[in-house]
Order: C-alpha cells, then structure tokens, then sequence
C-alpha cells in the first residue's frame, strides 16, 4: 500500500513538474475584443486599467501550445490541445484585459470567472460554472450543464443566459433579460425591468425584483413552482393561469377555477394603472404572488 | 317485421297492460339515473374563450407556432457546423411524437426540419464527455416527458388555450435546447483543435 502511495506520489508530481507556467503580455485596443478558448481547468479574467492583455497561469502537461495573438483590435488566447487527448490538458488562466474590452469566453470544461470587464461578453461552457459582474454592457452566457452566476450594479442591460440543467442565479441586473433552463432553478433578484422573461420546464422560478412602468414579466414553467415578489409598487395587468396548480396571491383578488371538471385555476386584475403586464402560466407548478 | 305485423304486436301489447290490475312500480327511483344519463354535460369553461375562438385560436397557434418552430430550426440548423467524425457508436434517439392535442398534429414541415435538427444533435452529442451526454439526454428526456403530459392533459380538454400555448412552447423548448447545446459544443468543436 506505502508502495502503491509513492508511485501515485511520483506519478503526481511528475505531472506537476511538467506542466508548464505561463507568463505573457501584449499591447492590446482600449476597447477591443478579448477571445479566450480552453478546453478545461479554468479562466479568470479580470479587467484593468492598462491597454494591455495580460496571460498568466499553468498549462496542462499534454497541451501543445498556448496561442496568444493580435489582429488588429482583437485578441485571440487559446489553448490548443492534442486532437485525440487523454487528460494532461487542463489549464488554469489568469487574464488581464482592458476594462472596456468586448469579451468572448468558449471553454468545454472549465469554469469561468469574470470580473471588472465594461464592455460586452459572450460566455459559454459545457460543464464548467460561469460566475461573472456586469457594469451596463450587455450579456449572453449559455451552459449545458453548468451553473451561471451574474452579478450586476442595476444599469440597464439586454442579458439572456440559457442553460439544460444548471442554476442561473441573477442578481441586481436591470433592463431586459432573458433566462431558460430545462431542469435547473432560475433565481432573479434586485434590479428593476423593463422586460423580463424566464422560463423552466422543471426548475422553480423565483422574482424578487421590481418591475418598471410599461414594464413586462412573463414567466412559463410546467412542473416548477413561481415565487414572485415585487420590489416598490407594481403597475400592470396580471394574467395568471395554471391547469393543475394553485394560486396564491398577496394582491387581494382571488384566483378562479377555470372549469368544474378540472383543477386549473386563473387570476386576472389589474394593479395600478395597468401600464405594464404580468403573465405567468405553468401547467402543474403552483405559484405565489406578492409585493 | 312488416308495418301490418307491427301494428298487432302494440295492440297486443296495449291490450295485455289494459288488464293489469295495478300500475307496476319500480322497485327504485330510477329517475335521476335516467337524467343524468341523458343531461349532455356542459363544456368546461374557458374564460373568455367560446369554443370557435378557442377553435380559432388552436389554428392561429399551430400554423403559426409551427411556422415559427419550422423557421427556429432552420435558422439554427443554418449555424450549425459540422462535427468532428464521432468514434462512439451513434446514439438512437426515438422519435417524439409531433402531436398536438388528440386533434392535429403538427405540420411535416415541423417534422423534416426536426428530424433533421435531431440527427445533427445525435452527432453532437457524441463529443459530449459521457457525463455531460447523460445530462443532456436526461433533459431530452424531461422535455420529451412535459409534451406527453400536456398532450395527454389536451386530448382531455381539446380546447384549453393554455394547454396549447404550453404545448407548442415546450416543442419549440425542445428545439431550442437542442440549437443551444449545437451552438455552445459547436462553438468548442470550431476551436479545431480537440
């Protein structure tokens, strides 16, 4: 067994040994485009005040090379990895670009972090979490089945994340988003909306958020439930309806049955004005409506 | 039977009650069994929605839920790249039904463009690690799941608008998943190098 435990110990650090660090820095546009591509391990990407893109980390033993290149505004890093891999490619990369730079993220199996970066960003992963901040630039960021994290400062922006199985948690971002899971929980809080979107098929939906004049919410699940919550005052038109759900509403008007042979139940009144629109449907998730 | 043996079967009949002494009385009152045989149920109500808007309504959804699921497919599908030659064996993926409602179906433009977004995926997929292909057919699975629920909630009550809008919803969920997933692997797949 002792003898086992030093091989694995030598085994380990040999692959430690040879995995190699990287440390390197190009000039770069103030506002440009950052690409970062990597298969796994990790990508940390933090925006600085210098005009400058900034890679640093550790490279996976059997990864062939790390490109890093300008063309012209554009920035590509990318970590190439043999065709035919079995493991050594993992890496881990610290990036510092320019704080308004547009930013493209695709990895496979990593994970991502963003922070400090003002421009644009386009995140994907296929298994890794996506954690990132947004400061009023506009958000896309996909998973299959990795979580998403976004943090925003309540500037308006257009976001839409998507997800298979992952969670998106979404917190203090205003404007217009957009957010789609299959089997995964959809969480928005804070901020205030202008449009506001969410889907699930079995992943429970809450909003805990406010809802601006002329505003719209439309929120669909099938199996999961919705916790809705508005901050300040609401002023829309409700539509709510599930076929096999209940309903419970702080509002005051009560919820009807929509047929006597079947459990479905509807709630319609208007709030305020009426000037914006609340519409939510599931087919057996239950839902509470507050303020 | 002619008419004329008809005739002397209900004067027999006629005659032999005419000498009962007394009315014969059921042992029960049959009567509100009889009513509730034949009191023709009312339609479960929609609010606000008569049977020839929800009618209406279930063709506008169709043909245009099913243009517009048509076009989301086509539209994706043009995005798509091709992948890599997969070296694990091709998954099967059974069909899902493209019903909608017991009614209609939906349309074959809807199922050509499905069935081709379908097998780009199997493709797809297969560069999937398997933990990560699992997840993703387990979600196929949910997805394909919700349909057969509300299929069967619909062919229950044909005209619940609702049901509709979930229906067609969830089909183009099913389709969207499988664009995004394309799109995110697809993206790692341009890399070129994996």
């Amino acid at each position: 067994m002792k003898k086992v435990g030093i091989v694995v110990l030598s085994l380990f650090s040999l692959t430690t040994a040879l995995a190699e660090d990287v440390n390197e820095i190009m000039d770069a546009a103030s506002a440009g485009m950052v690409t970062i591509s990597n298969v796994a391990g990790t990508v940390e990407v933090r925006g600085w005040s210098r005009n400058q893109v900034e890679v640093t980390g550790e490279l996976g033993s059997k990864v062939e090379e790390l490109i890093f290149e300008r063309d012209g505004d554009e920035i590509l890093i990318k970590v190439k990895v043999p065709r035919h891999n079995k493991g050594g490619i993992s890496s881990d990369l610290q990036v510092n670009v320019p704080a308004a730079s547009t930013l493209q993220v695709n990895v496979v199996s990593a994970d991502i972090d963003v922070s400090d970066v003002m421009g644009e960003q386009s995140l994907e992963s296929v298994s890794g979490d996506i954690e990132t901040a947004v400061h009023g630039a506009d958000i896309e960021v996909g998973s299959v089945s990795g979580d998403i994290e976004v943090q925003g400062d309540k500037k308006a922006t257009r976001s839409r994340m998507t997800t298979v199985s992952g969670h998106i948690e979404i917190d203090s971002l205003s404007g217009e988003v957009g957010a789609e899971s299959v089997s995964g929980d959809v969480s928005v809080v804070n901020g205030s909306f202008r449009r506001s979107a969410l889907e699930t098929v079995n992943g429970d939906i809450v909003f805990h958020a406010g809802l601006q004049d002329d505003g719209r919410l439309d929120i669909e699940t099938i199996n999961g439930t919705v916790d809705v919550k508005f901050d300040g005052d609401v002023s829309a038109r409700f539509d709510i309806e599930t076929f096999n759900g209940s309903i419970r509403n702080c509002f005051g008007p009560e919820s009807v049955k929509t047929s006597q042979y079947a459990p479905g139940r509807e709630l319609k009144f208007t709030e305020g004005d009426g000037s914006g629109r609340v519409t939510i449907n599931t087919l057996n998730g239950s839902l509470q409506l507050c303020k | 039977m002619n008419g004329k043996d008809d005739r002397k079967f209900d004067d027999d009949l006629l005659e032999r009650a005419a000498k009962l002494a007394a009315p014969v009385a059921p042992e029960r009152d049959l009567w509100p069994g009889i009513e509730q045989a034949i009191t023709v149920p009312r339609k479960p109500r929609r609010s606000a929605w008569n049977g020839a808007w929800a009618q209406a309504a279930a063709v506008i959804l169709l043909v245009g839920g099913s243009s517009g699921l048509t076009y989301l497919t086509m539209s994706g599908a043009r995005n798509a790249v091709v992948p890599t030659a997969a070296e694990a064996p091709v998954l099967v993926f059974e069909q899902a039904s493209a019903n909608f409602g017991s009614q209609y179906t939906l349309g074959p433009d809807f199922q050509d463009a499905r069935s081709d977004l379908v097998e780009k995926f199997e493709q797809r997929i297969e560069n999937l690690s398997p933990e990560a292909r699992v997840e993703v057919l387990a979600n196929i699975e949910t997805i394909r799941k919700a349909i057969d629920d509300i299929n069967r909630a619909l062919s229950r009550e044909p005209d619940n608008v609702l049901l509709q809008e979930l229906l067609i919803n969830t089909y183009r969920d099913e389709l969207s998943m499988m664009i995004e997933v394309d799109g995110i692997t697809g993206a790692a797949m341009r890399r070129g190098d994996i």
